[in-house]
């Protein structure tokens, strides 16, 4: 559809795409169970919680709204946060459905997308853009479509096209601009609430002020403000890169122990690396998929496609071959999918290709091992905060060795505990709560001497909170241990030298 | 096998602010099931919870000692006990010095400070805060030696104790070993404690929690800052000797430190200043001398007959020693009136015919047969107690700043108000701490009212509806957590109004620290610890309706029509029927949405019958099921009758039904013949709010001495159950007559003064039920005229115009401060101002004032419109002054510079306009918006037509949403009351809806609710069934009275 006056005076040398309600629409494309509902994302903290966007079946509620009052006026409202992760791969989704309009492309915000279209061939370029829209659409991402002389117009227009029009061409600037909201033009806040005052609610009513009277009283912003709403000013795009990598990596939280909620994100993934293998003229011959595992295992499987082929649908009808058949130990919490790229069926393939062929770019040793079990998983082990007994935690490997630290006050004392591992369970008598004898695995002893008890506890806000005491004992027939009670079990944990 | 004796002296309660983790009372409740025979309360840097110990303590049978953990210069914490008197007075000096010297809620005391007090005070070595234990961890052992060296040299070995702790912890016994060889190197005496933080061992959790909101973490992050076990609680002597057998003298010294420790809270010794009289003259001699001038000034000939009750008052007062007191409050009270300030005594000085004649009261209390006793008896053991009124603000403050200025720093001081753990504040706080979202708690506190159910099971179900699901592994330690917090204290502050003076320096008695409010200092204890300890409190509170009533005095005045508030026309026909319409907006006291549902069924007629209204909407009353008894007797439809025939004189004039306070004692001395000793001891029970336990113990001594006294089952019942509810919150009559004054005269004021009326109320927010934006549509529904605010028109505060207009003021636009507001009105005085470039250049606003001033409408008669003004003041704000000043100035000569060209901006819509008045002005001089929206919401009842239709309709009504009640005595009722052009409409939601469409009617500014009419009396309610909000538009938000 074309917006404006019926004389085209040249063609748009630039396209923007631009998904409405991004942040909403990335969370979806992660999360089933927030399909057909109404959905809104919250900013702020605490008690300024406020609503930042919503879908389109939110009804009755906007942004700004406080997020109690906004589950008041929308019953069954599902409110939720960005999600960062979501939003990156649905940009990479779109950059991709760019590229594959032209190589000059800026990532120009989330969920959107400039194209500089100078040279191309009007008729092909809305033949593939529209082509390029469906597809963004089968993958879960509704893009619009603007074109227009300017990259600011041109973003105008994405924003005003709809669901009936969703590739809206600019012709005449002047007629378009007028009626649309200010607030398109981004006035700064201090800016936005005094031309809210002055009643100046679209971009036409701004551009009918003179110029000159705005600047006296709203400063260069509002110079800038007065040329952005009349579609003025000239920019260069700053051009993003292709990817040259074609793999996704991504987690579950929680981790899934059944597959369709594997396969519906593992889909969104193959999705954004079908799109950038596309953009970059590719297909890929080979797939390899990593399931990350709970407990620390991974299961990896590379698989050689008998065609090399681009769509998604017929890698996913291999990958969920290969799934269907496979039973893990653990609950999968991370996969990660490499596509080897290659050229279209008829380029014949490479003798050397393989599916680590881009692997120096992105992997050193220490997030090799970091990727396998976790960067959580990695470092160097020291004592805990807490006084729970063999409390640790794991320091992030340090890029410098640090200082040696100064001695301390008290230098420990007393003898040194050889752990048991496991500790031993043993059977002991007491006399009142002290103990008098312990049998089982292996000693059978009356107690000479025993000192504590000592106790600990804590943790007692958790499902599991923990209680120990201790004792040092030193028995009848030689040997000095420590023995810890937790409840009527006995067990004991390791010798004092 | 027998111990010996121990006593816990290192005990620290919740009044260690985010520290211990009990009550002074379980403490207490706790040595006695332990058999501890004394215990210490050593709270951070304050004696805060030494009351209630020493009042529980005596319950008990334990002995409640004093001490106090002292913050000293180096952070180190050095725990002092309390000898003697003099170790008190001390211990108080050290504290108020400490305290006032720095910021509130911090203290520090300085090291040279201690020599010169520590006589009569008793050090302990500390725990592992303490001096000896922090020195040893951080820099050894001779660094610990040496700061026992220096204890010791301030306290010498007879008054220093080495303290022994065992909480079970690997290397704890390293430290002791230090300290017990210290200790014996030096020849020093053991102290074994076990430096308590909670009575019982799952006071742990209540610690830890506290442990977190101290350091502002959360539990999962707080590591080893919370405690590693839960062995600091209260142990027996048994648990301590076995805990300590290798030790025995350290447990065996707990017992003879005790008894060194002389000094309990019985020994306070606090006197009220005496009142400076000339050599020869005595206190009595001078209170007579002045009570029988104001019996002449107020009895004029007919003094003679007040004559007896002044000499019985005379002789009593001066014979219990409070002349002075009676002449102090008298003189306050004369400052106030020689600065203009309107003074008014409440509550039950009232009943006092010499509180009255000296002018402390305005109520005739023998006119009004009130009941002396009340007030002062015989057998009272503590002070009366003199309320007296002021209006709020400025002139209030003049008053307590005097009190200051004549007693001194140290000799007066506000007491102090317990902030507490509550319900809503607790589940934020533990959420916050077991690391629940922001968003969820934020959900959790305002689904938390402080009128719901405060039981677990009820919380449990409100945080479920929050989001909070059923198997969130969290939520049931956010209940126990949230349980063992509610009534704990969280933090000191201020009290309304009750002022102490002492005749000695306060911190003799009680320490004092700095108040937020900049020149307040306030005293560690409440009033009700104040009153425990025999401290006389003046209460100078502050009272919206007084300011009202001293700012219409002074407006009328100006206007050349004055009003004496003591000389009103008395049964004012006009005033009654205002009153029997329940035409109240803006009335002391019966405003409120139940007082105005009763006042067309009760029909008062007369002054009392005032009295009676104020009195019966109390939960005390309400409770008691006083109000339809009352009321049914009153309309004739039941007949009158008595619990007791010997109750008829007591309860005749309310008709059989018991509704002050006054009624209760008189008849527990009469039915009961309760001693006057015991009808104060009744009467303090009444008053008492922090636990209801003497109130039980007082109900089951007049039960019996009731029907010990041949007074039926049936009517002891009542009685007691009357008794019961007045716990509750019941008025005493005098107080009730004291306030039916202000009743009438507000009453008076809004019929016969109504523009000034109005004015003032306006001038006075926030006070009272109703928001500024009622007021005005509740003044244009009585025909008056409410004028915008205009630069060239308006004063600083609203004004009156002719007989029937009111002129907002420059005050009333959000932002505006009051000097910019007076210098313009000051500017235009001395020459009007020409127009809006003139204006500009002789004011001050700021360019936010000046946005917020064109905004309202303020500059129109200068600049043609709102926008218009918007825009010119815009460029103003963006020049630079000088260059304007001489623009307006030099160029074109003062005050003459040429008006600004037209402004580009259309005019604002009347629907803009209305946004605009509601964003600046929170009110608007026009129309309601529900004259807008109406026409888009058919099928709307306006609120005026509802008490034409008939009973049982169902119908529709829509407005906003100007108050939301749930009074505790409505069992879950909710009470929400619309406003439309045309008036109010009630609405009752019942519990089970109210749950249904709590967001709904808790958040949303504007409603719909559908139901069904319900008439009785001439009182009209909508029972709702359902609630939605009134939403499509934009409405205004305005403020609305809500859950107070």
């Amino acid at each position: 559809m074309k917006e404006g006056s019926a004389s085209p005076t040249a063609s748009p040398a630039f396209a923007v795409l631009r998904a409405e309600a991004f942040g909403v629409q990335a969370l979806r494309r992660h999360d089933p169970a927030l399909a057909g509902r109404p959905v809104a994302l919250l900013t702020g903290a605490g008690r300024e919680f406020v609503i930042a966007e919503r879908s389109p079946e939110a009804t009755g509620i906007r942004p700004g709204d406080p997020a109690a009052l906004a589950l008041a006026r929308c019953p069954g409202l599902c409110l939720g946060e960005r999600n960062v992760e979501a939003e990156v791969e649905a940009q990479r989704l779109l950059l991709a459905a760019a590229l594959a309009l032209s190589p000059r492309v800026e990532a120009t915000a989330p969920g959107m997308c400039t194209v500089d279209l100078q040279g191309a061939d009007a008729a092909a370029t809305d033949t593939a853009l529209r082509r390029r829209l469906a597809e963004l659409a089968r993958a879960g991402l509704e893009v619009r479509a603007g074109l227009a002389a300017s990259p600011l117009v041109a973003a105008y227009a994405a924003r005003r096209a709809d669901a009936t029009n969703p590739v809206l061409v600019v012709t005449d600037p002047a007629t378009f601009l007028a009626p649309l909201p200010l607030a398109w033009a981004e006035p700064a806040p201090a800016c936005a609430e005094l031309l809210e005052h002055w009643g100046i609610r679209t971009l036409g009513e701004l551009t009918a002020l003179p110029k000159a009277d705005l600047a006296n009283r709203l400063g260069t912003a509002g110079v800038a403000l007065w040329e952005r709403s009349a579609g003025q000013g000239v920019r260069v795009l700053r051009l993003a890169e292709p990817s040259r990598t074609f793999a996704a990596e991504w987690s579950y939280e929680p981790p899934v122990e059944s597959l369709p909620p594997l396969l519906f994100r593992l889909r969104r993934y193959a999705e954004r690396v079908a799109f950038e293998l596309s953009a970059a003229h590719c297909v890929a011959d080979g797939l390899a998929l990593t399931l990350f595992l709970e407990d620390g295992a991974e299961h990896r499987r590379e698989f050689r496609l008998p065609e090399p082929c681009g769509q998604p649908d017929r890698w996913m009808r291999v990958l969920q071959a290969h799934l269907d058949t496979v039973r893990t130990a653990a609950r999968v919490r991370a996969a990660r999918l490499v596509a080897s790229p290659a050229r279209p069926p008829q380029v014949q393939d490479g003798l050397f290709d393989t599916g680590l062929q881009d692997a120096p770019a992105f992997w050193d040793n220490l997030a090799r091992i970091a990727a396998i079990v976790g960067d959580e998983r990695v470092g160097t082990p020291e004592p805990g905060d807490s006084p729970r007994p063999e409390s640790f935690r794991l320091r992030p490997p340090a890029e410098a060795i640090p200082p040696p630290a100064p001695a301390p006050v008290h230098a420990a004392r007393g003898p040194v505990l050889r752990r048991f591992r496991p500790a031993r369970p043993v059977c002991v008598a007491c006399a009142g709560r002290r103990p008098v004898r312990i049998e089982g695995s292996g000693w059978q002893a009356a107690v000479r001497d025993a000192r504590g008890p000592w106790r600990a506890s804590g943790e007692w806000w958790k499902p599991r909170a923990w209680a120990a005491e201790t004792w040092h004992v030193e028995l009848a027939a030689g040997g000095l241990y420590q023995l810890a009670r937790a409840g009527l079990a006995w067990r004991v944990e390791g010798l004092l030298d | 096998m027998n111990h010996p004796m121990y006593v816990e002296l290192h005990a620290r309660s919740a009044f260690s602010f985010l520290r211990g983790a009990s009550s002074p009372e379980d403490l207490i409740a706790a040595c006695a099931r332990l058999g501890l025979p004394a215990i210490a309360l050593c709270d951070r840097d304050g004696v805060y919870g030494a009351v209630r110990l020493h009042k529980a303590g005596e319950a008990a049978g334990v002995r409640a000692l004093v001490g106090c953990e002292l913050t000293m210069e180096d952070g180190g914490i050095l725990p002092v006990l309390v000898a003697s008197r003099e170790g008190y007075r001390a211990l108080g000096h050290l504290l108020t010095t400490a305290h006032l010297r720095t910021a509130k809620g911090a203290s520090r005391v300085a090291w040279s400070e201690l020599a010169p007090a520590s006589d009569g005070l008793i050090a302990l070595t500390g725990d592992e805060a303490g001096p000896l234990r922090r020195a040893w961890r951080e820099r050894g052992g001779d660094a610990a030696a040496a700061a026992g060296e220096r204890l010791l040299g301030l306290f010498g070995p007879d008054r220093l104790y080495v303290e022994l702790q065992r909480h079970l912890l690997p290397g704890e016994e390293a430290e002791n070993r230090f300290l017990v060889a210290w200790a014996r190197a030096r020849d020093l005496p053991l102290l074994a404690t076990n430096g308590v933080l909670h009575a019982g061992p799952s006071g742990r959790r209540v610690a830890d929690v506290f442990t977190c909101l101290r350091h502002h973490t959360t539990l999962d992050a707080a590591g080893r800052r919370l405690a590693a076990n839960g062995e600091r609680h209260l142990k027996g002597a048994r648990a301590m000797a076995a805990l300590f057998a290798d030790l025995p003298e350290a447990v065996a010294n707990t017992g003879r430190l005790a008894e060194r420790l002389r000094f309990t809270l019985g020994d306070l010794g606090y006197h009220f200043p005496d009142y400076r009289v000339e050599p020869g003259e005595t206190q009595a001699g001078r209170l007579r001398q002045r009570a029988e001038a104001g019996a002449r000034a107020r009895y004029g000939r007919a003094a003679a007959a007040a004559q007896p009750q002044i000499e019985r008052e005379l002789e009593l007062i001066a014979r219990l020693g409070f002349s002075g007191y009676f002449l102090i409050v008298e003189d306050i009270c004369a400052f106030a009136k020689s600065r203009g300030i309107l003074v008014q005594g409440r509550g039950s000085a009232a009943n006092s015919v010499i509180c009255y004649v000296l002018g402390i009261t305005a109520v005739d209390p023998i006119a009004h047969r009130l009941l002396f006793e009340r007030f002062l008896s015989e057998g009272r053991k503590s002070w009366p107690d003199i309320d007296l009124d002021l209006p709020s603000g400025e002139r209030r403050e003049t008053v307590i700043q005097e009190v200051y200025r004549r007693y001194g720093r140290r000799g007066a001081a506000m007491t102090a108000n317990v902030i507490t753990f509550q319900d809503r504040s607790a589940v934020r706080e533990v959420g916050k701490v077991l690391g629940l979202s922001d968003d969820l708690l934020d959900r959790c506190s305002r689904l938390v009212g402080s009128r719901d159910d405060p039981s677990p099971r009820a919380l449990g179900e409100r945080l479920r509806a929050a989001g909070v699901v059923g198997d969130q592994p969290r939520l049931g330690a956010l209940l126990d957590v949230c349980r063992r917090l509610h009534g704990l204290p969280r933090h000191l502050g201020q009290h309304s109004g009750g002022m102490v003076l002492s005749a000695e320096p306060l911190d003799h008695f009680v320490p004092l620290e700095n108040a937020r409010m900049p020149g307040r200092s306030v005293l560690q204890w409440d009033k009700d610890d104040c009153e425990d300890m025999g401290i006389i409190k003046v209460d100078l509170l502050g009272l919206g309706m007084m300011a009202v009533l001293q700012e219409s005095i002074e407006l009328c005045a100006q206007r050349g029509e004055p009003v004496d508030l003591a000389h009103l026309p008395p049964a004012d026909p006009a005033t009654f029927e205002l009153i029997r319409a329940a035409d109240t907006v803006g009335v002391f006291q019966i405003e409120s949405r139940a007082q105005m549902a009763t006042l067309p069924r009760l029909r008062p007629e007369n002054f009392y019958d005032l009295a009676i209204e104020v009195a019966i909407i109390r939960p005390g009353p309400i409770q008691g099921e006083a109000v339809n008894p009352y009321l049914e007797r009153r309309a004739g439809r039941q007949p009158v009758t008595y619990p007791d025939e010997r109750a008829r004189p007591i309860l005749e004039r309310t008709l059989g039904v018991v509704l002050f306070q006054e009624q209760i004692l008189r008849l527990a001395m009469e039915l009961g013949r309760f001693s006057p000793e015991e009808a104060d001891e009744l009467r303090r029970a009444i008053g008492f709010k922090r636990t209801d336990a003497r109130l039980r113990r007082m109900e089951v001594k007049l039960a019996r001495a009731f029907r010990d006294n041949g007074v039926t089952e049936a009517a002891t019942d009542y009685l007691i159950r009357s008794l019961a509810s007045f716990s509750l919150y019941g008025f005493p009559e005098s107080h009730a007559i004291s306030f039916a004054l202000l009743v009438y005269a507000s009453a008076w004021l809004k019929v016969h003064r109504s523009a000034v009326f109005y004015a003032a109320l306006l001038n006075c927010q926030p006070m009272g039920f109703y928001s500024a934006a009622t007021l005005v549509q509740d003044a244009r529904r009585r025909g008056l005229t409410v004028r915008p605010v205009c630069v060239v028109a308006s004063g600083a505060p609203c004004t009156v115009e002719g007989s029937d207009a009111i002129r907002l003021g420059l005050l009333s636009v959000r932002g505006v401060r009051a000097e910019a507001a007076r210098a313009a009105v000051a500017a235009r005085g001395e020459r009007a101002f020409a127009h809006l470039e003139d204006f500009l250049a002789r004011t001050a606003f700021t360019p936010g004032e000046r946005r917020a001033l064109a905004e309202a409408g303020a500059l129109n008669a200068l600049a043609g419109h709102r926008r218009a003004a918007l825009w010119h003041v815009a460029v103003a704000a963006a020049d630079d002054d000088l260059f304007r000043r001489a623009a307006a100035e030099g160029v074109t000569g003062p005050g003459n510079a040429g008006a600004p060209p037209a402004a580009p901006l259309t005019a604002m819509t009347p629907w803009e306009r209305l946004q605009a008045d509601y964003a600046t002005l929170a009110l608007t001089t026009g129309a309601h918006p529900m004259k807008w929206l109406r026409p888009h919401l058919p099928g709307l009842v306006p609120a005026a037509e509802l008490g034409r239709l008939r009973s049982g309709l169902r119908v529709r009504i829509g407005g906003t949403v100007i108050t939301r009640q749930r009074p505790g005595t409505a069992k879950g009722v909710c009470f929400v009351t619309l406003e439309d052009e045309t008036g109010h409409a009630n609405a009752i939601v019942r519990p089970a809806l109210f749950e249904r469409f709590r967001s709904v009617i808790t958040l949303e500014p504007a409603l719909v609710i559908t139901g069904r009419l319900q008439s009785r009396d001439g009182v009209t309610h909508v029972i709702a069934e359902s609630v939605a909000a009134l939403g499509g538009t934009e409405m205004p938000v305005t403020s609305s009275h809500d859950f107070r």
